[in-house]
């Protein structure tokens, strides 16, 4: 190695600082002077661009501060976030995929957010505060609220000639319903999609026994009895065919674009409705809570928060203007006008009621949903555990061996709690 | 560990063996200029590879979920792999798609490259076309692309109902889905065809003015003028193709949208390798995965090596 | 036509059955086939000139109504003009090509005609660091990356192009030099040139064939790469075209497919082109090379 020739190193070295330098100089981090916020979220253009909208009205109401936007489509946001974490090179502020918030809480990568004295969170309840908090502390801030529904085609529904079970449906009725519906339904539509899956359903479906998706401990909160009950339950939708097959869907996780004008109704998060909605102006989509078994237990209403919290390591001198930025984010109606409620309700019960000044049809839909599920009493809901980041592929697979009809339902029921079960348990 | 130099078959050094030595021996001067030359590649070996390549080594001994520090674990990780269902799936998944798509690809991009080579109009417009889906190999729209000509409503079964036959979606399909991979990886086979161009080039159009002087037949001179010539880059696209049929990622990852369902029968193995890693946070377990595949790469590409003395022919031996 | 030709003059016969009809055959064939392999493309170019909400249910070739508004709609989805990206692109894609040329050609030459100790060893590192795969890398070089400051600059794509650690391209243009006579180099060196007058004047011309290749490669391959600028490319303004597109589609709504399109094909007309020209370069080769 001592053999460099030290012109030949000495023109590589040059060039390389050359196009160094050149290329830094293209682009200056940040600000010159006052605070600079990197700030990353997920989403598709429509987002990007409303964020972006939002981000900079922030700047204009708040001189000193710079906010750099790090945006990403879903899924290559987790990928950069994770190799972020890993370098410990993290925005400021950024969302927080759901199966993570648990993982990232385990890392400490979390900054308390409850002594920023810049943000307020006066409107919110001491019981608000205490289901946004993670083990006691409030780390994270929810920037939205989802909960579980079934989204139904108003329009199919008056074409059809049939008419939906009570607003107090159990789900016998929903899925007696759906076969009647399916064997009368004119060609080509079909009671609803084959999604056994869908992750707030479930938990429905389980909080009504009185089981959980997880629990305090951090355990899988259900059992295989229960689990197999749900894929039962969707399996005689099948048989029946009463729901689309996996080949007619084209797999787990069915783009509503391709399946909206086949299906009557959908399970899914209550902001759905907004984007999917928009997929088929024609047709006027409704919102209804799940189903709610004879015997439900009490308080199985349950809200989900999408959160968005403060990076452990951000720099002392940031974190006023960084507490600002998320005042702004959930507290202020210019801000939720901007970018709109596809995040969900908002979960700020003053925004809630300001937001029906601006909301459309759907969005008033989506708002009344959550605010009649949100004023019922709810008993604890834990977020999932270190070492599930995978449990929804996970069920996914499991739904597929169902619809194949290869395995009995106890089995797979059975192998896929041990699934989960394990990779808990690796992660602990 | 690599002073077999003067072991190689031929070299330059071997006619000179006899000559009187000289002040500066012609190798040593050589052995000086190699340096000079791998400058670059030393040091991008030292500071970008060599680093994170050592780096995954010692992870693959750890307990690591990226967020916090490695814990030492010895050989657990490759105990788990042992009783892990997924993981022999995803080395089955992986193995039928290496042993099936690269010869086929190669075979394809072979017989192409030679008929576009030469003695025809519009040899741009042909290789310009054939090579249009490779470049789109990798996109996301290949996902909806591929479900336009497999799926339930695609045009296979838009074909097949013509001949009266009842289709299915092949995608969703457990026994068919691969195939649909196998497929779309012969569909995309331009970069093998692009490097057997260029490998044509190579050859003096004498060799074959010669061989049509004697009479020989476009096949005769295929086989014991085009393929011998070849046979470097045939073996350069057969080791390539291979280790990068067995590092399927984008394509598997694009069409199943990252599951490598239904129920993992398009698991391939660096899918699962990224699962385990980006989405289980499992680096240690990850890291661990790749290096056994790396040492069945590793494995199968010497095997190949030893192999290639038997057919392969360089022009400096 | 072939039937119909004239038995009498058995050479004019084989004389014309030489020429157009075994090329027309030729010609036939390509063409039903090539036909075969684009038509997905074909499928793709139409749907982007179709309205969105009709590219999945109405998937025929002949759409009910063009429009441009794919193009409109996504030259400006990401609140700034789509060229910015293309101009991102490019500079990544050219430094990237110079860098592989550069850098690939001098340690393939080393490797594959100067005799040194260790030669066969760094031969075998140039083919383990192709085995290993990408994702239980990313994190360890983003680390070091990262301390350097470089996030958020297109040095991390670029220097490692610089320092030959494309290794597909080193293993390629040695398999190229092996098959250039060595009779080139002993006549070179008799006359009295060095390692490096034997390599810029008789192997690097000769290796046009791989050069071009290497071009093209790093071109598309560049061109189309995601990975990498995702991670290391955090604001809006340095994405290049791949990252930018990738946002179009989400995986919770699949509502960017007309854009998707409109801008994928857009992103494609580059690399055809490019392709198209350099690949007149590979025709060439060793006929124009001097090599008799």
């Amino acid at each position: 190695m001592r053999d460099f020739d030290r012109r030949a190193f000495l023109a590589l070295a040059g060039m390389s600082a050359l196009g160094a330098s050149a290329l830094l100089s293209g682009c200056g981090g940040g600000s010159g002077s006052g605070i600079a916020l990197r700030y990353a979220w997920w989403g598709n253009t429509v987002r990007q661009q409303n964020y972006e909208r939002a981000l900079q009205q922030f700047q204009e109401a708040n001189p000193g501060i710079t906010v750099d936007p790090e945006f990403a489509e879903y899924t290559a946001f987790q990928e950069r976030m994770t190799t972020q974490m890993a370098a410990r090179n993290v925005a400021d502020i950024f969302w927080i995929a759901s199966p993570q918030v648990m993982t990232y809480q385990a890392a400490g990568l979390y900054r308390p957010l409850s002594d920023i004295p810049t943000l307020d969170l006066s409107d919110y309840s001491e019981a608000d505060i205490a289901a946004f908090s993670l083990n006691g502390e409030l780390l994270t801030m929810p920037h939205g609220v989802f909960v579980p529904v079934v989204r139904y085609n108003e329009t199919f529904l008056e074409e059809d000639g049939a008419e939906l079970p009570g607003e107090d449906w159990n789900w016998d009725q929903l899925s007696e319903f759906l076969i009647d519906y399916a064997a009368n339904a004119p060609e080509g539509r079909t009671g609803a999609s084959y999604t056994p899956d869908q992750d707030m359903a479930f938990e429905a479906w389980l909080r009504q026994r009185g089981q959980d998706l997880w629990t305090a401990e951090g355990t899988v909160g259900f059992d295989a009895e229960a689990l197999g009950d749900w894929f039962e339950w969707w399996r005689v939708l099948l048989d029946r065919g009463a729901v689309l097959s996996l080949g007619e869907q084209e797999g787990m996780q069915p783009d509503f674009a391709d399946i909206g004008e086949r299906v009557l109704v959908n399970f899914g998060s209550s902001n759905h409705i907004i984007d999917e909605a928009a997929m088929f102006p024609d047709w006027r989509y409704r919102l209804r809570s799940v189903p709610v078994a004879p015997d439900a237990a009490d308080g199985h209403r349950f809200t989900y928060y999408p959160r968005l919290a403060v990076y452990q390591g951000i720099d002392d001198e940031k974190l006023e203007a960084a507490g600002r930025l998320i005042d702004y984010n959930v507290n202020n109606a210019d801000f939720l006008r901007t970018v709109g409620l596809t995040m969900g309700a908002p979960p700020n019960p003053r925004l809630l009621q300001e937001a029906y000044d601006f909301a459309s049809e759907d969005e008033t839909e989506m708002l009344a949903v959550v605010e009649a599920d949100r004023a019922e009493e709810q008993r604890p809901r834990y977020e999932a555990p270190p070492g599930t980041g995978t449990w929804r592929e996970a069920l996914s697979r499991a739904s597929e061996t169902i619809a194949l009809g290869d395995s009995s339902v106890s089995a797979v029921a059975e192998s896929l709690i041990a699934e989960i079960q394990a990779g808990i348990d690796q992660a602990a | 560990m690599a002073t077999a130099v003067k072991s190689r078959r031929s070299g330059p050094d071997a006619p000179e063996r006899g000559r009187p030595a000289r002040p500066v021996s012609p190798e040593r001067r050589q052995g000086r200029a190699a340096y000079v030359f791998l400058t670059p590649w030393l040091l991008g070996l030292c500071l970008v590879t060599a680093v994170p390549l050592g780096a995954s080594l010692y992870l693959a001994f750890t307990d690591y979920n990226i967020l916090s520090t490695p814990n030492f674990t010895g050989l657990d990780n490759f105990e788990r792999m042992l009783g892990d269902e997924r993981f022999w799936a995803a080395c089955a998944v992986t193995a039928r798609y290496v042993f099936v798509s690269v010869p086929l690809q190669l075979v394809f991009a072979l017989l192409l490259a030679v008929a576009l080579d030469r003695g025809l109009r519009g040899l741009a417009f042909y290789r310009g076309g054939f090579y249009l889906p490779s470049l789109l190999g990798s996109s996301v729209a290949i996902a909806i692309l591929w479900r336009e000509l497999f799926g339930h409503d695609g045009l296979v079964n838009d074909a097949l109902a013509f001949v009266g036959i009842e289709g299915q979606s092949w995608l969703q399909n457990p026994s068919t889905a691969l195939s649909t991979l196998i497929v779309l990886n012969v569909w995309t086979f331009g970069s093998p065809m692009v490097i057997f161009l260029a490998g044509l080039r190579q050859i003096p159009e004498q060799y074959y003015e010669a061989a049509r002087v004697d009479g020989a037949s476009r096949l005769r001179q295929f086989w014991h003028i085009t393929v011998p010539i070849l046979t470097p880059i045939i073996f350069f696209n057969l080791i390539l193709q291979t280790i990068g049929a067995f590092q399927t990622f984008t394509q598997a990852h694009v069409i199943s949208g990252g599951t490598g369902g239904p129920v993992d029968s398009t698991l391939f193995y660096t899918l699962y390798v990224y699962q385990q890693g980006f989405r289980d946070f499992d680096m240690g377990y990850a890291s661990a995965l790749a290096w056994v595949l790396l040492l069945v790469i590793g494995a199968v590409t010497a095997v190949h090596f030893v192999l290639s003395k038997y057919w392969v022919f360089y022009g400096d031996d | 036509m072939i039937d119909a030709a004239p038995l009498a003059d058995a050479g004019a016969r084989r004389r014309r059955r030489r020429r157009p009809p075994t090329a027309l055959l030729k010609h036939g064939a390509l063409l039903l086939f090539l036909s075969l392999m684009v038509y997905p493309l074909v499928w793709m170019v139409v749907s982007a000139f179709k309205p969105a909400h009709l590219i999945l249910t109405d998937p025929g070739l002949i759409p009910a109504e063009v429009t441009f508004e794919n193009f409109q709609e996504g030259w400006y989805a990401l609140n700034r003009p789509f060229s910015l990206f293309f101009v991102n692109s490019l500079v990544v894609t050219v430094g990237s090509i110079l860098g592989n040329l550069f850098s690939c050609s001098l340690a393939a030459y080393a490797l594959a005609r100067l005799e040194f100790r260790t030669r066969r060893l760094f031969f075998a590192i140039t083919l383990v660091s192709v085995m290993l795969p990408m994702h239980v890398l990313i994190i360890p070089q983003y680390i070091f990356f990262s301390q350097l400051g470089w996030v958020d600059t297109y040095l991390p794509l670029l220097i490692p192009k610089l320092l030959a650690t494309d290794a597909f391209f080193v293993f390629l243009m040695v398999q190229f030099i092996r098959g250039i006579p060595r009779d080139l180099d002993r006549a070179a060196a008799i006359d009295g040139a060095g390692p490096f007058r034997i390599f810029w004047y008789v192997v690097f011309p000769l290796m046009r064939p791989a050069l071009v290749t290497t071009t093209i490669f790093t071109f598309i391959w560049t061109w189309n790469d995601f990975f990498t600028p995702l991670i290391y490319l955090t604001s809006t303004d340095m994405y290049t075209v791949p990252v930018a597109l990738s946002s179009m589609v989400s995986a919770e709504s699949q509502q960017g497919i007309g854009m998707l399109f409109a801008m994928s094909l857009l992103s494609l007309l580059p690399v055809i082109l490019f392709f198209v020209f350099a690949q007149r370069y590979l025709i060439r080769g060793m006929v124009t090379s001097g090599l008799k």
